[in-house]
């Protein structure tokens, strides 16, 4: 089953907002309420002070996404590194994506980019585990200035890859090859999909021009990068610029060990 | 023996206990995880970050004044004694990775009187610690002042007091209201700190060897190479070393403990020592004992002056400014450790720990580390602040010693360390006789104020918690 991560600064009363718990409705989640504490503080002391109210709101969050469908469990981690934290608990759940929470009322489509280097196979089955038989519109995304490095066992997309290597003199005919193999393919599922194609500019800022009109993004994850190091990541970007919720489909397990075991 | 703490305190609270299971990367009680997120590199930054502070900056020219060259010895002594307890204290807190240091283990391994005495002489002794660092960043920035031109009219030492004062104000309110999380920044310091000593003591050694020769003030005073000298020279820089602990006080917060509690302890008390002993024999090198006398707090900026010229002062001014600021930051931030884990035992009334949900520190503990500094500081007098710091924290170093030997005779059951002190009992009863031995030589006064700290503190026992039970329970 496919299961999302849903990390949420408990204390701080940041709530889930409704539509993000409708669209996971199909899927399972893991509520992570997080607390990031300051050095001065030992986490111990917070969890004898906070615990119990982090709980209850932890418990009605979980509450209202059981009532949307999908099964909930609840996890509460002091920390003073959310990123660490996340990775952990994500791993240990084995969760196939998280997100980053944001506001938007009924979802009605979703916008999924597929640019840069990330797994398109992981992306497309999230997607359709997540629209399931629902009216959710899809609006494939890929910004074709950055040419996709398709990752090994990415069979799926084969007829991409072939495109890939015809047309490499042209990137945008091999980029729309792509979007095209990809939106067969969930129109194989029966989700009603659209393609958007960026030639031009920054793939960041042709993302968020392409964002209204959607109540929501999914995007896959990156390895962190200098610029991640620098603007903060790309996720959290996306989040902010688009005030949607974000969900973030993770690398393959294997990969995400070998990054964080490059990071220690 | 019991498993479990018992007994209530004269507020009515017992002290809190419940099963947690530790894995390396998080501490999972019933309904929460404690995410572990200090590495090995963060450990040797705590443990070098609060001991390279005030004492290499300020001692050189005390203790070389004392005894010229001998003083090498006395800092070669130290050293040895911190390793000597370093062993044991790592062995205790890989089998309890538990936050609070060295109060959790001898309240476990001795009982609640031992652990009430060191828990709040470790809270004292860490402010006594302080202070000392404050005064030494005081005379750094005298110094530093007049670097720049900007003289102090008749009243240095009022200036001293009104920086110190000012500082402990600062650290105070800063690490309440600060939610910014300043362990990166105090990781970059100790790197920077560290490369600033190893250049300087690079080009020190070339001059003391004789490989360059700079022209070193005459002098006529011979080193002194005795031994009882030696060892109350080694009484008064023992602050130097006291930090190494301090890295068992956030041991709950370190991920793989196992491994990194005793490579941080250990590997940051050999790399201090090193560098103290250089730094002396390049000091001692430049100067002979009574220039180095004469020039008191701030003899370091003289020997960088003499060896560098101007810009040799100026490294010397803003490692001592770096290096006793992290210190005393380290130090408060430990203060705040120490005092939960003796509250979250009911041996002091819970409200000391509690936390203000707006900035999420611990505004009342850290009041009761700031409070007391700043009073201390305002004394501006180094070496009594610094041996009864000393003091409080060998009577620790030696309780932890007694502490590791009493628990591996009753091997309670959840004993398991995955570190071991090689060599029996040899280790710790050399640690334990040799942080009691040092006391001996520590001036009267210090020792007297030591005792009556100590006194107070098992009075606060008798009155407040004769009743609460902690002995071997986990």
């Amino acid at each position: 089953m496919t299961r999302v991560l849903v990390p949420v600064a408990v204390l701080e009363g940041e709530s889930v907002s409704p539509g993000l718990i409708s669209l996971l409705g199909t899927v399972d989640v893991t509520v992570l309420g997080y607390h990031v504490l300051p050095e001065q503080t030992p986490p111990d002391q917070a969890r004898l002070q906070f615990e119990e109210r982090a709980t209850s709101a932890l418990e009605d969050i979980s509450q209202e996404f059981r009532a949307a469908g999908g099964a909930t469990d609840h996890r509460l981690v002091f920390t003073r590194d959310r990123e660490q934290t996340m990775q952990r608990v994500a791993d240990e759940v084995a969760a196939n994506a998280f997100a980053v929470s944001g506001t938007t009322g009924d979802v009605d489509r979703i916008l999924v980019t597929l640019s840069g280097e990330v797994d398109v196979d992981r992306i497309l089955s999230f997607v359709e585990e997540l629209v399931g038989n629902r009216a959710i519109g899809v609006t494939l995304f890929l910004a074709a200035g950055e040419t996709s490095l398709a990752g090994p066992g990415d069979d799926a997309t084969t007829d991409a890859d072939d495109a890939d290597d015809a047309g490499a003199a042209d990137p945008g005919d091999a980029g729309a090859a792509r979007l095209a193999a990809a939106a067969d393919r969930l129109r194989a599922a029966g989700i009603d999909a659209d393609e958007r194609l960026a030639t031009a500019g920054s793939p960041f800022d042709a993302l968020i021009d392409a964002v209204p009109g959607h109540d929501a993004v999914v995007m896959g994850e990156r390895a962190r990068s200098f610029r991640s190091f620098v603007f903060g990541d790309e996720s959290d970007r996306v989040a902010a610029a688009s005030v949607g919720p974000v969900l973030v489909v993770r690398a393959r397990g294997d990969d995400a060990d070998a990054a964080s075991v490059a990071d220690e | 023996m019991v498993d479990e703490p018992s007994g209530r305190n004269l507020d009515g609270d017992a002290p809190v206990a419940e099963d947690v299971v530790e894995t390396e990367e998080a501490t999972i009680t019933d309904g929460a995880e404690l995410e572990r997120t200090i590495g090995l590199s963060g450990g040797l930054a705590i443990g070098i970050g609060t001991m390279i502070g005030a004492g290499i900056f300020v001692f050189p020219g005390l203790a070389g004044g004392e005894i010229g060259a001998a003083a090498a010895a006395s800092f070669a002594v130290g050293g040895v004694i911190a390793i000597l307890v370093a062993l044991p204290t790592s062995e205790l807190a890989t089998a309890m990775p538990r936050s609070g240091g060295g109060y959790y283990f001898i309240s476990r391994g001795l009982g609640t009187l031992a652990g009430t005495v060191i828990g709040l002489s470790l809270w004292l002794g860490l402010v006594f610690a302080t202070a000392f660092y404050l005064v030494g960043l005081g005379f750094y920035a005298l110094d530093a002042l007049a670097q720049v031109g900007i003289t102090v009219g008749a009243e240095p030492g009022a200036i001293v007091s009104a920086i110190a004062v000012a500082a402990g104000v600062a650290f105070t309110v800063l690490n309440v209201t600060g939610t910014e999380n300043a362990a990166k920044l105090q990781n970059g310091i100790v790197a920077l700190l560290l490369s600033m000593l190893v250049a300087f003591l690079g080009f020190g050694l070339l001059e003391a060897f004789g490989f360059i020769a700079v022209d070193t003030p005459p002098g006529e005073a011979v080193d002194v190479w005795e031994a009882v000298p030696i060892l109350s020279v080694a009484a008064l820089v023992f602050t130097s070393y006291l930090g190494f602990a301090q890295v068992a006080t956030v041991a709950g917060e370190m991920k793989n403990p196992g491994r990194n509690l005793p490579l941080a302890m250990v590997g940051s008390v050999v790399i201090v020592t090193v560098l103290y002993v250089l730094t002396i024999v390049v000091a001692t090198s430049v100067f002979t004992r009574d220039a180095l006398l004469a020039a008191g707090e701030t003899a370091m900026v003289e020997v960088g002056r003499a060896l560098l010229g101007p810009a040799g002062a100026l490294v010397i001014i803003a490692g001592g400014l770096l290096a006793t600021m992290s210190s005393a930051n380290a130090s408060i931030l430990s203060t705040s450790r120490a005092i939960y884990g003796v509250s979250k035992d009911a041996l002091l009334p819970q409200r000391a720990s509690r936390i203000n949900l707006r900035y999420g520190t611990p505004h009342v503990a850290l009041g009761m580390a700031g409070g007391p500094v700043i009073v201390l500081a305002a004394t501006r007098q180094v070496q009594l602040l610094a041996e009864v710091a000393s003091f409080l924290h060998l009577i620790m170093y030696g309780l932890m010693c007694v502490a590791l030997v009493a628990i591996r005779r009753d091997r309670p059951e959840w004993y398991d360390p995955e570190f071991v002190v090689p060599g029996g009992p040899v280790v710790p009863v050399l640690g334990a006789l040799a942080s009691f031995g040092l006391i001996a030589f520590m001036n009267r006064l210090s020792i007297a104020v030591g005792v009556a700290v100590i006194a107070v503190t098992a009075g606060w026992y008798f009155y407040y918690a004769r009743d609460v039970e902690l002995k071997g329970a986990l």
